[in-house]
C-alpha cells in the first residue's frame, strides 16, 4: 500500500494514502497491544507478591518482585515431572511421526503401486475424522493393551498424522522426476534414495512438520487427560489445568506454571517463526 | 556351487522383490497405515459399536441395548443443550475468526518491515496452549482483579461477571479462542492473497477502483476455495471446544457453557462411567459436524462457481 503511495503523482490522493497508512499503523498498533498485552502482564505479575497481584484497581507493575511464586508451583504439584513427560511425550512423537509421515508420503508421491489412490484417498479420509469421535474406544483399546499411564501409550496412537503425511507428499511431488532415476542408476537401493538424498532435500518441510507436530502435542490437553490418569504421568497442560481447578486461590503459582509451560515455544518460536508459519500455512493448502 | 548360489540368489531376489518401488512401497506406508488403523479406524468402529451397549470402564454389566442410548439422548435435556451451546460457541467463533483472519491478511498482505513483524506477533497466541491462554483470561476478566473489568469500569460501565455470568460466558470464550486462533487463518488466508496475480490489481487500480473494491470484488473472488477450507477447518474445530471451557468455566455457570465433547467426556470418564451412552453422543455429535462440514463445502463450492 505504501509503495503504491509514492508512487501516486497527485498530491491530494498522496496525503489521503498517507494519512490512511498512518491510521492503518496506529489501528495495528492496538491490535499488537491487544495481542501482547496479556503475555506481558503475566510475565510481570508471575514475578509479584500474591498481594500485589489483587490489587484493584489493577497495576502493571509492582515495586517489589521475588520468586516466591516459581518456588511455591515446584512445591506445590510435580512440575518437573510434567516437564519431563511433555518433553518425552511431544518429543518422541514429534521425531517418530516427521519419519513415518515422510516414508509414506513419498511413497505416496513417487513410486507406482497398487492401490495407490485407495491408499491416498485412505489417508486424506482420516484427516477430516476429528479427535472426540474415537476418544472413548481408543481409551478401551489402549486400557486393553495394558499401555494408560505409559509413555508409549501416549506416543504410539499418535506416531503418524495424515496432516504430515499430506504435507510431505505434496513436497516430495514437487521434486524432479529424473531424481531417483540417477540414484538408482548408480546402485542406490529404495532406502538409501529417501534417506540420503529425498530427506536432506526435504529439511525444511521436515522442520515446519516438527514444529507443527511439536506445538499441537506440547498444547493437547483432552488428549493426555484422557489416557493418563496419574499425576506421575500428566503433561503440562493437563497438569496445570487440573491444578487451576484446585488451587485458583492463589493466583501467582498458576501463572508462573503458565509461564513456564509456555516458554519452550516461545523461545523455539522466535528461532524458527518462518517454520511455525510454514506449518500452518501448509494446513490451508489444497490440491 | 550350484547349491551356494541358489541360497544366495534367493536372498538376492528377496531384496530385489522388495527394493522394486511397486513393492517398496508398501513397506514405506507399513508403519503409518498400521497406526492409522488400529488407533484410528478401529476406534472409529468402536464409537459406532459402543453406542448400541451398555458398557462402562469397569466393563461390568455390559450388554447391548440396541437404540436405547440414542433415545435416552432425546430425553436427557442436559446432553441436548451442550449441543446447542456448541453449536452457539461455533456460531460466535467461526464467523469472528475467518472475518477477522481474512482482513488482518489482507490488510498485511504486502512484505513491509512493519507488516512482518505485525504478522509475527499476531501469530504469538497460536503456539501457546488453550490452557495456558485460559488460566490468562480468568485472570484479566476476573471481576476483582482483572484489567477488562477494570477498563469497562472506567468507561462507566458496571463490571460484569464474565465467564461467571450465564449470558457472558459464551461469548467471553468465544472471543478468547478468536484472540488465540485468529492468527492460523491469517496466515492461511496471506498464502492465498499473496498467490493472486499482481496484475489483476494493476488493472482495477487503471480503472480507478478503491481499496475496499478491490478487495470485495477481486480478493475475495480468488481466495474462495480458502476462504471455504477456513469455514469448514473451524467449523470443525468449534464443533470439538473442549479445552478453553474446561480450563475457564469447566461448564458452568449451571452448565451453561458446557459443550456437547465436554458432556461426553463427564459422561464417560467421571462417575457413572457410562462409555456406551458417552459414545452414542459422541456419534450424534459426528453426524452434527459431518452434515455442517459437508454444507459448508457445497455452499462453497457453490459461490466459487458463482464467483468465476
Amino acid at each position: 500500500m505504501e509503495a503504491q503511495a509514492t508512487t501516486t503523482k497527485k498530491n491530494g490522493y498522496h496525503k489521503a494514502q498517507l494519512v490512511r497508512s498512518i491510521l492503518f499503523k496506529v489501528l495495528m498498533l492496538i491490535v499488537i497491544v491487544i495481542v501482547l498485552f496479556p503475555f506481558i502482564w503475566l510475565l510481570i505479575s508471575s514475578f509479584k507478591f500474591e498481594k500485589d497481584i489483587i490489587t484493584y484497581p489493577p497495576h502493571i507493575f509492582s515495586s517489589k518482585y521475588t520468586f516466591e511464586n516459581y518456588i511455591k508451583v515446584w512445591d506445590t504439584i510435580p512440575l518437573m515431572q510434567y516437564i519431563k513427560n511433555t518433553v518425552i511425550f511431544a518429543g518422541a512423537t514429534m521425531i517418530i511421526s516427521v519419519v513415518l509421515d515422510s516414508m509414506t508420503g513419498y511413497a505416496l508421491a513417487r513410486m507406482q503401486f497398487r492401490g495407490k489412490t485407495f491408499f491416498y484417498y485412505f489417508v486424506m479420509t482420516t484427516m477430516m475424522i476429528p479427535f472426540m469421535v474415537y476418544m472413548i474406544p481408543l481409551f478401551i483399546e489402549i486400557n486393553k493393551l495394558n499401555m494408560l499411564d505409559t509413555y508409549a501409550g501416549l506416543i504410539i496412537p499418535r506416531a503418524t498424522t495424515a496432516f504430515g503425511i499430506f504435507m510431505m507428499r505434496s513436497y516430495f511431488v514437487g521434486l524432479p522426476r529424473d531424481l531417483e532415476e540417477a540414484a538408482r542408476i548408480d546402485g542406490l537401493n529404495e532406502f538409501g534414495i529417501f534417506t540420503k538424498i529425498m530427506m536432506p532435500l526435504a529439511k525444511p518441510s521436515l522442520m515446519a512438520l516438527a514444529v507443527f507436530t511439536l506445538t499441537n502435542n506440547w498444547n493437547d490437553l483432552l488428549y493426555p487427560l484422557i489416557l493418563t490418569s496419574t499425576s506421575d504421568m500428566r503433561t503440562l497442560p493437563a497438569g496445570l489445568a487440573l491444578f487451576t481447578g484446585q488451587h485458583i486461590s492463589f493466583y501467582g503459582p498458576v501463572m508462573a506454571g503458565a509461564v513456564i509451560s509456555m516458554l519452550p515455544l516461545f523461545v523455539i518460536y522466535i528461532f524458527a517463526q518462518k517454520y511455525f508459519v510454514q506449518g500452518t500455512a501448509m494446513s490451508g493448502m489444497k490440491e | 556351487m550350484e547349491t551356494l548360489d541358489t541360497s544366495t540368489s534367493k536372498k538376492r531376489s528377496f531384496f530385489q522383490f522388495w527394493n522394486q518401488p511397486k513393492h517398496a512401497a508398501y513397506l514405506f506406508m507399513a508403519p503409518s497405515i498400521i497406526v492409522l488403523l488400529l488407533f484410528m479406524v478401529i476406534p472409529l468402529l468402536g464409537t459406532l459399536g459402543l453406542s448400541f451397549f451398555n458398557i462402562n470402564i469397569f466393563f461390568t454389566n455390559t450388554k447391548f441395548v440396541g437404540w436405547d442410548n440414542f433415545v435416552r439422548f432425546f430425553s436427557d435435556q442436559r446432553a441436548i443443550n451442550s449441543m446447542w451451546h456448541t453449536l452457539y460457541f461455533t456460531l460466535l467463533e467461526t464467523p469472528t475468526q475467518v472475518i477477522l483472519g481474512t482482513v488482518a491478511a489482507a490488510a498485511l498482505s504486502q512484505g513491509s518491515l512493519f507488516n512482518r513483524f505485525t504478522r509475527s506477533v499476531f501469530y504469538v497466541p497460536v503456539i501457546c496452549s488453550l490452557t495456558s491462554i485460559g488460566i490468562i483470561f480468568s485472570m484479566l476478566l476476573d471481576p476483582n482483579i482483572g484489567w477488562i473489568p477494570y477498563f469497562l469500569h472506567q468507561f462507566g460501565m458496571s463490571t460484569p461477571q464474565f465467564f461467571r455470568d450465564a449470558h457472558l460466558a459464551m461469548p467471553s470464550i468465544a472471543f478468547m479462542t478468536v484472540w488465540k486462533n485468529f492468527g492460523v487463518t491469517m496466515t492461511i488466508m496471506l498464502t492465498a492473497i499473496q498467490a493472486i496475480s499482481p496484475s489483476l490489481y494493476e488493472s482495477a487500480e487503471m480503472d480507478g477502483a478503491t481499496k475496499r473494491q478491490q478487495f470485495f470484488h477481486i480478493t475475495i473472488p480468488q481466495i474462495i476455495p480458502s476462504l471455504g477450507f477456513c469455514v469448514m477447518t473451524n467449523l470443525i474445530g468449534s464443533m470439538q471446544v473442549f479445552d478453553q471451557i474446561y480450563v475457564t468455566t469447566a461448564g458452568g455457570p449451571e452448565f451453561k457453557t458446557e459443550s456437547a465433547v465436554q458432556y461426553i467426556y463427564s459422561r464417560g470418564f467421571s462417575a457413572p462411567y457410562e462409555l456406551g451412552y458417552a459414545s452414542s453422543v459422541a456419534t450424534i455429535l459426528f453426524i452434527i459436524i459431518a452434515v455442517l462440514a459437508v454444507s459448508s463445502n457445497m455452499y462453497m463450492s457453490h459461490k466459487e462457481k458463482q464467483m468465476k
